[in-house]
């Protein structure tokens, strides 16, 4: 299916049930086997993907594409959380225990803190939710408030968002901000509006999930405008290289968000082949796939180039204990086309 | 908490950080117990990631209390400064200090866990914390894992005999080396050395294999059982299983050992001799999940 980008705006958002994804398969006559080697020798950075919901099977196939860091902002997970202690483990779950996984496939992992747009809306919990968010913001590692911003454009949204703008700016990290799936054009405004009016420097506010339709103000007002590639409901990688023919590769960057709908953690290897392609230039790509994300939350002082590379995992544990965190004898890369499981 | 535990800290501590450094963590002692607790927290905010070196101060440092001690080897500077910030904040607010503490590991992202674990030795009221000890020992997150098992004083000194073998086996499937274990010989028992046989039983099954140094656990409670294990590492195909046998072997006490022992001459000889000794496979690199050919 070929999207029209004047079409987004009806797609139904990322976390609702769609229909419309069964109903139009995606088809496309280029294989991305076909065209890996065009980004052979190049490495990305992710700075939107949720890997909790993600699998090992990803984890490798990203490694093995390139990908060496990423930034897992928190966010809601499809179920609404009826207690603060849900929140607490899914917090402690992004700087723990899928921190962990992460590093076990030589990927550098940070994450954003905050407390999302829809459960802003359950306000009592809101409340205990802003209580201990800065237990963790000033965590190793923690790159940003977010995502945060606006789903529904409710009161409470907007009263939840103000006060972890400040958090922000007290913290001294940058904001990594969700834009609406309704309302898109507005709703982006508005949050760039108010992260003005807090006083925020808008090169430290990294305003998410742009398209064609919003981008211009965005780069205009002095943010980063980033995109995600997402089939159906958010960008498509050809409107993506469109939008950097047109603008160039400053403030701009391009993320997954892969999550636990149909989705792509190869978004951002893809797109770059598709960039390559197209006849980008390749520092426009590396910017757009790679350093532009590292300039932005890289502000934030959390992020140690030294930390990516081949094997983040065992230098780290070499550096702390003298001895391996992998279990021995774990193969990263078991061969999938094998019938025998070893 | 003793001076002594605090100023052999501080010792090091001063030894390994720019004037900056030591002069922020001073300052966090003026706080109260929350602003504390932030410190721990964004530590690594304030402190360059470098590894503690001990070399330079080794001579004048304090002696440990009796029954008290950390093994600071291979530490990053951060979690050298988490613990000693730890023992502030029990001089700080006692009362509140286990919640606080329970507060902090609740929270804990990988780092704050290894150096609240790395504390555990010298934090007041140990057996307190034993039950946050073994939660460490279930944990999957290599780094944590480690850090109650690896060098850690903690276990050998008050695990119960069933979460002593818990972390040995663990320590064991996990494939690290067990010879890293703080009070390894001090703690075996006879049902460990049991259990470790059926854990081989099950690997040799898989047609994998199993660290040679395990055996060293064996060899007081040497029986017709795990004689019959030694007499299949004496058949191995692998150098360092008839070397692990032979070493459990001469350890032994129990009679047919030696006489099994006494079948391999040149074994025994170098066994004997010196030649072969325990810290000839004590490897750290190990790969026992990779079926043999």
């Amino acid at each position: 299916m070929c999207l029209n980008p004047n079409e987004h705006s009806q797609n139904p958002s990322h976390f609702e049930d769609s229909d419309q994804q069964i109903a139009h398969p995606a088809h496309r006559d280029l294989a991305w086997a076909d065209y890996r080697e065009l980004i052979e020798g190049m490495t990305f950075f992710d700075p939107h993907i949720h890997m909790v919901s993600r699998t090992t099977d990803d984890y490798q196939a990203m490694r093995q594409a390139g990908i060496v860091a990423l930034i897992e902002p928190a966010f809601w997970v499809g179920q609404p959380r009826t207690g603060l202690s849900s929140f607490k483990d899914y917090y402690s779950s992004l700087v723990g225990w899928e921190r962990f996984r992460s590093s076990q496939f030589g990927i550098k992992h940070y994450c954003t803190m905050g407390l999302n747009s829809r459960e802003a809306n359950n306000e009592p919990l809101a409340e205990q939710v802003m209580e201990i968010l800065p237990l963790y913001i000033y965590k190793e590692g923690v790159v940003g408030v977010g995502e945060i911003g606006f789903d529904d454009q409710t009161p409470a949204e907007e009263k939840y968002f103000r006060l972890q703008l400040e958090l922000a700016k007290k913290a001294k990290l940058p904001v990594q901000i969700h834009t609406p799936h309704r309302d898109k054009k507005n709703g982006t405004e508005r949050s760039m509006a108010i992260a003005l009016e807090h006083g925020l420097d808008p090169s430290w506010v990294i305003v998410d999930h742009n398209n064609e339709e919003t981008v211009k103000r965005v780069l205009d007002q002095g943010f980063w405008a980033a995109f995600t590639i997402y089939p159906f409901t958010k960008m498509g990688n050809e409107r993506m290289v469109k939008v950097v023919e047109q603008y160039g590769p400053e403030r701009i960057m391009v993320n997954s968000a892969a999550d636990w709908g149909i989705s792509d953690p190869l978004a951002i290897p893809k797109t770059a082949a598709l960039m390559k392609m197209r006849g980008i230039p390749t520092e426009t790509i590396r910017k757009v796939t790679y350093q532009n994300a590292i300039d932005a939350f890289g502000k934030s002082g959390q992020i140690d180039l030294n930390d990516f590379g081949d094997d983040t995992s065992q230098q780290e544990a070499d550096k702390f204990h003298g001895n391996s965190i992998l279990r021995g004898g774990q193969q990263l890369n078991p061969s999938k086309d094998s019938l025998v499981i070893q | 908490m003793s001076t002594n535990v605090q100023q052999r800290l501080w010792t090091v501590i001063i030894a390994n950080t720019l004037a900056s450094e030591s002069e922020w963590l001073e300052s966090q002692c003026e706080s109260t117990p929350l602003e504390l607790m932030t410190a721990f927290v964004a530590a690594p905010r304030h402190l360059r990631k470098t590894i503690v070196l001990l070399d330079h101060t080794e001579i004048d440092l304090p002696e440990w209390p009796e029954g008290v001690e950390l093994i600071v080897k291979d530490w990053s500077l951060t979690r050298l400064c988490r613990v000693w910030l730890l023992i502030q904040l029990e001089q700080m607010d006692p009362t509140s200090f286990s919640k606080n503490i329970e507060t902090l590991f609740d929270t804990a992202e990988i780092n704050e866990l290894v150096a609240l674990y790395s504390a555990l030795p010298v934090l007041p009221y140990p057996e307190k914390w034993l039950f946050r000890a073994t939660e460490a020992v279930r944990s999957n997150m290599g780094l944590v894992f480690d850090a109650i098992a690896i060098q850690n004083p903690y276990p050998a000194q008050h695990f119960s005999e069933a979460a002593w073998n818990q972390l040995v086996l663990k320590t064991i499937f996990n494939d690290k080396p067990i010879h890293l274990l703080y009070g390894l010989q001090k703690r075996q028992n006879a049902t460990l050395a049991l259990t470790l046989s059926d854990f081989a039983h099950e690997r040799w099954a898989a047609g994998r294999s199993v660290a040679p140094e395990v055996w060293r656990l064996t060899s007081p409670f040497m029986n017709e059982r795990l004689l019959a294990d030694m007499a299949t590492l004496l058949a191995s195909k692998v150098i360092e299983n008839q070397w692990a046998a032979a070493l459990a072997c001469a350890d032994s006490s129990y009679p047919p050992a030696h006489t099994l022992l006494a079948q391999h001459p040149d074994l025994e000889r170098q066994v004997r001799s010196g030649a072969i000794s325990w810290t000839n496979i004590e490897f750290n690199d190990l790969n026992t999940y990779v079926p043999q050919p």
